[in-house]
């Protein structure tokens, strides 16, 4: 299984141990922006379509 | 989308034709123009929401799951516990070229959903098409389990039932007035001076809330009596203001490592590396502690807009930016040379920007009534200091000169005029309407000053921090005058007045009973019996209103909690008490009145051609009126143009007004605020007067139910004003403005061709002389030709960003319905 601590997108917080956010790049219609999501390393990732292996 | 300009045409050539929206894209910086045409527009068009707007499930999925989780917590200890829940969760994000951050959705194209104000916004949420985020049938699935979890706990559902039965009949027929009695859907003024004169961050407050908790804590555990039993709840009180203050600090930090992350990570450019570092500066720095700079104060403010639009869906936005983040720009720009003039002219064009795409979930009534924008974002500029002199400032001038670069509907400004205005500040407000924003309105200080001190008791420092509490209220920035909550139900559709009066109290639009029983208006003899009869339905109308609103003001603290916005108020850090509560609030009410000059016009002339010339008689006129004035078109006519209108210098008339406005406010006296404050009213519309216009019934003044009202306040009706400006601001200065009501709206349409140049500027600023020696207390200008909004018409998508005044506030002339379109054409153009 992989989790969301083998992702690219994941950024382990320093002062917060196993916590981290996910930083994704957004494109919409209007604007372009990236947006975070708090996640745990130890998220199963083998749903998540924006997956990309570190 | 926004359509470009003619690249070929130079800014001279568009200035010549007017063209100002672009001259508007020629002149921003490449920053600006992007994130303008970046905000996803959250006003809806007419009464519908633009093509991929979409409701904010997270938030309110994030909110209820932690509401669930602690149920038997105190209500502001849960609150404070589901909004920490929301900021600690919520995605958040940092737009390409953008300097400040915060959304109170958790995406540039949601729109904040309020799910616990009221069922039935909830139910008109689920049925809105077009909103739902895909995957759609997931998004109704989970819109329809949070329905069902809120059914009947909202904070509206409490104070619905608690209501006497048949004033929440009436209140909810529509008919008569429209909000919501909770601070759910409120105005919330800010006790900016606690805030920002008192130069205090989030950290700053904790520690003074931990001061006040200590020396409770020791009462607590002495002598035992009856004074000690409410500090028990106050404490729970202070510790969710705790709560909540420290998840915004923690909110500001996760901004701050994605901006950090996003130049360590992933920006290349050195230059927007540099800012990212700022940012995530700024946001480590505020809210936890006061600003240093202009974009930390700026900041600043936005997250405490953005943190209490979490808690609340606040309809207004009560601001005074100017002088509060002027010492900053001062700093800035002026002594420490660390920004220039046009950076800084950046950073409040954003300000600008991060305001308009703010945009929560309305019912359909709230978006008929403020077409094209979210809410009454009138921020207030100019004024005096408390010690009177002029508060003008540099970032006064920023202000009005972004205003005209980003070119929003919302926010607007009210500028607050006295006699010491400097010149060149009046010109940056005259070059606003000349470009045809709509704003700022002109408010007249001096006068204002004292209306607040006659209505309400603020004493003279305190009511020269006056800002706009909505559209058109001043309400001060202070720990005893600041307005935590104002509830919009106070808003009533005066037109049913007189309507009521003609009609025996019975309302044949909704069908049923719904004034008291005032006699058959077909019996009356003469006009004094009308009159006497409409004085019944005006005080039985605002009555009913005000008991609601007192009543749901009385109990909010109980049914909804507002634990951040507490936080922000001296009174209640220093009390333990929620802001809503009404003990040591000065009181500072107002009753709306939508739909006024109608029961003028239409009173004028049924004494005029009734009673005084006896050209019909009064069974005639209602038979007209049943009949839709249907099959009596010539009668009609006679009712149209012979009868004498309010705005034409005509006393025969303009006395109607003041025996209804002194009457009212009599009337204003008896009825008292929670803090036992007077409830003056406010005549003005935003567009009411076409959400109402199938809901108010055929009127003497010859108008036929279906047809636009009058645009609003003490404006005189479209097109009915022929004596001319001078003539309306006549009729106008006989009203006395201090102690007659609390503010009166007043509309006047300019023709851009006389005020062209520096003559038209002179005739101007000759008007707004005659306009503050008459006494009057407000003016605002629509100063768009004919031939640019039929052309408009025509073409939206070339004029997709000309900007009208529609009454209390601004829109974007394509968003707004096209009836409202027709009503703002026909309004007379004034030659000056
Ligand atoms: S949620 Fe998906 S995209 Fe985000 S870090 Fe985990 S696996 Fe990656």
């Amino acid at each position: 299984m992989s989790t969301c601590a083998e992702c690219r997108s994941f950024f382990l917080r320093e002062d917060e141990p196993g916590q981290g956010d996910c930083v994704r790049r957004v494109v919409d219609p209007r604007q372009a922006f990236y947006q975070s999501k708090p996640v745990r390393e130890d998220n199963d990732a083998s749903g998540c379509e924006s997956f990309q292996k570190k | 989308m926004v359509a470009e300009p003619a690249q070929d045409q130079s800014v001279q050539e568009l200035e010549d034709k007017q063209e100002w929206w672009w001259v508007a894209e020629k002149k921003r910086s490449k920053r600006l123009d992007y994130l303008r045409k970046s905000v996803w527009k959250k006003g809806a068009l007419g009464g519908n929401y633009a093509p991929g707007i979409k409701l904010d499930l997270e938030c309110a999925t994030l909110f209820t799951d932690m509401w669930k989780f602690w149920k038997y917590d105190p209500i502001m200890m849960r609150r404070a516990k589901a909004i920490a829940h929301v900021l600690d969760n919520k995605t958040i994000f940092i737009t390409d070229h953008s300097q400040l951050v915060g959304y109170f959705g958790s995406l540039p194209n949601t729109i904040m959903w309020r799910v616990d104000g009221a069922s039935m916004v909830n139910e008109e949420a689920y049925n809105e098409p077009g909103i739902m985020p895909e995957p759609e049938n997931e998004s109704l699935q989970k819109v329809a389990e949070l329905n069902d979890y809120w059914a009947g706990q909202t904070a509206v559902d409490k104070v619905a039932r608690i209501l006497d039965p048949e004033d929440a009949v009436k209140f909810l027929s529509g008919a008569i007035g429209w909000g919501a009695p909770s601070s759910a859907y409120g105005y919330s003024g800010k006790d900016y001076e606690y805030l920002f004169a008192g130069r205090r961050g989030f950290e700053d407050i904790i520690e003074e809330i931990n001061a006040a908790v200590e020396n409770a804590e020791d009462k607590t555990v002495g002598v035992p009596g009856p004074e000690i039993l409410d500090i028990y709840d106050r404490l729970q009180n202070w510790d969710a203001m705790i709560l909540v203050l420290e998840a915004g600090i923690r909110h500001a930090r996760r901004y701050a490592r994605l901006a950090r992350t996003m130049a360590e990570n992933m920006e290349t450019d050195e230059k927007r590396r540099e800012e990212l570092l700022k940012i995530a500066e700024t946001c480590e720095r505020v809210p936890a502690r006061a600003p240093r700079n202009l974009q930390e104060s700026l900041q600043y403010d936005h997250f405490i807009q953005i943190f209490a639009r979490t808690e609340a869906h606040e309809g207004a936005w009560p601001a005074r930016p100017d002088y509060y983040h002027g010492p900053y720009y001062d700093k800035d720009v002026n002594v420490d040379k660390t920004l220039t003039k046009e950076e800084a002219l950046d950073l409040v064009g954003e300000f600008m920007i991060r305001a308009y795409e703010v945009g929560g979930f309305a019912p359909r009534w709230a978006r008929e009534g403020l077409q094209g924008i979210t809410g009454t974002w009138v921020w207030t500029l100019g004024g005096v200091n408390k010690d009177g002199s002029d508060a003008c400032n540099d970032l006064t001038v920023a202000f009005l000169q972004a205003a005209r670069l980003v070119r929003v509907s919302n926010p607007t400004f009210g500028f607050r005029w006295h006699p010491k205005v400097k010149d060149e500040v009046l010109r940056e407000c005259f070059e606003c309407i000349r470009h045809g924003l709509g704003y700022p309105s002109m408010r007249n200080d001096p006068l204002l000053i004292q209306n607040a001190m006659h209505w309400h008791g603020h004493p003279l420092e305190e009511a020269r921090t006056w800002v706009h509490q909505a559209c058109m209220s001043p309400c001060p920035t202070t720990k005893h005058g600041v307005q935590p909550m104002r509830m919009a139900s106070a808003t009533a559709n005066c037109a049913k007045m007189v309507e009521y009066a003609l009609h025996n109290g019975y309302d044949h639009v909704v069908g049923m009973q719904m004034g008291p029983e005032t006699g058959d208006a077909a019996k009356f003899h003469d006009f004094e019996e009308l009159f006497q009869a409409w004085v019944k339905q005006m005080e039985w109308l605002t009555s009913l209103l005000v008991r609601t609103v007192n009543l749901g003001r009385y109990k909010d603290p109980e049914f909804f909690g507002r634990p951040f916005l507490s936080g922000m108020s001296e009174r209640s850090v220093e009390s333990g008490l929620d802001v809503v509560s009404p003990v040591g609030d000065r009181g500072n009410c107002w009753v709306t009145a939508f739909t006024w000059v109608e029961n003028i016009d239409s009173l004028a002339a049924v004494k005029k051609l009734v009673f005084d010339d006896k050209k019909y008689t009064m069974e005639q006129l209602l038979s007209a009126l049943k009949a839709n004035w249907d099959g009596y078109e010539e009668m009609r006519l006679d009712f149209v143009n012979n009868a004498p209108k309010w705005g034409n210098d005509d006393d025969y008339v303009d006395d109607i007004m003041l025996r209804c406005l002194r009457e009212t406010a009599r009337h204003s006296r008896v009825m008292k605020c929670p803090s036992g404050n007077s409830w003056p009213i406010l005549p003005e519309n935003v567009s009411g007067n076409i959400h109402y216009a199938s809901i108010v019934g055929a009127l003497p003044n010859g108008r036929r139910c279906g047809d636009a009202l009058y645009d609003g306040g003490i404006s005189p009706g479209p097109g009915l004003d022929k004596k001319g400006p001078s003539a309306v601001l006549k009729s106008c200065g006989k009203i006395d403005h201090v102690s007659d009501g609390r503010a009166f709206l007043l509309n006047q349409r300019l023709s851009p061709t006389q005020l062209a140049g520096e003559k038209g500027y002179q005739l101007w600023k000759a008007y707004i002389r005659t306009w503050a020696d008459l006494g009057l207390d407000h003016v605002q200008f629509n100063m768009v030709s004919d031939e640019t909004l039929r052309a408009a018409q025509k073409d939206p998508e070339k004029y997709s960003e000309v900007i009208v005044r529609v009454a209390g506030y601004s829109a974007h002339f394509v968003d707004i319905s096209r009836k409202t379109q027709d009503n703002i054409i026909q309004r007379t153009v004034q030659g000056i």
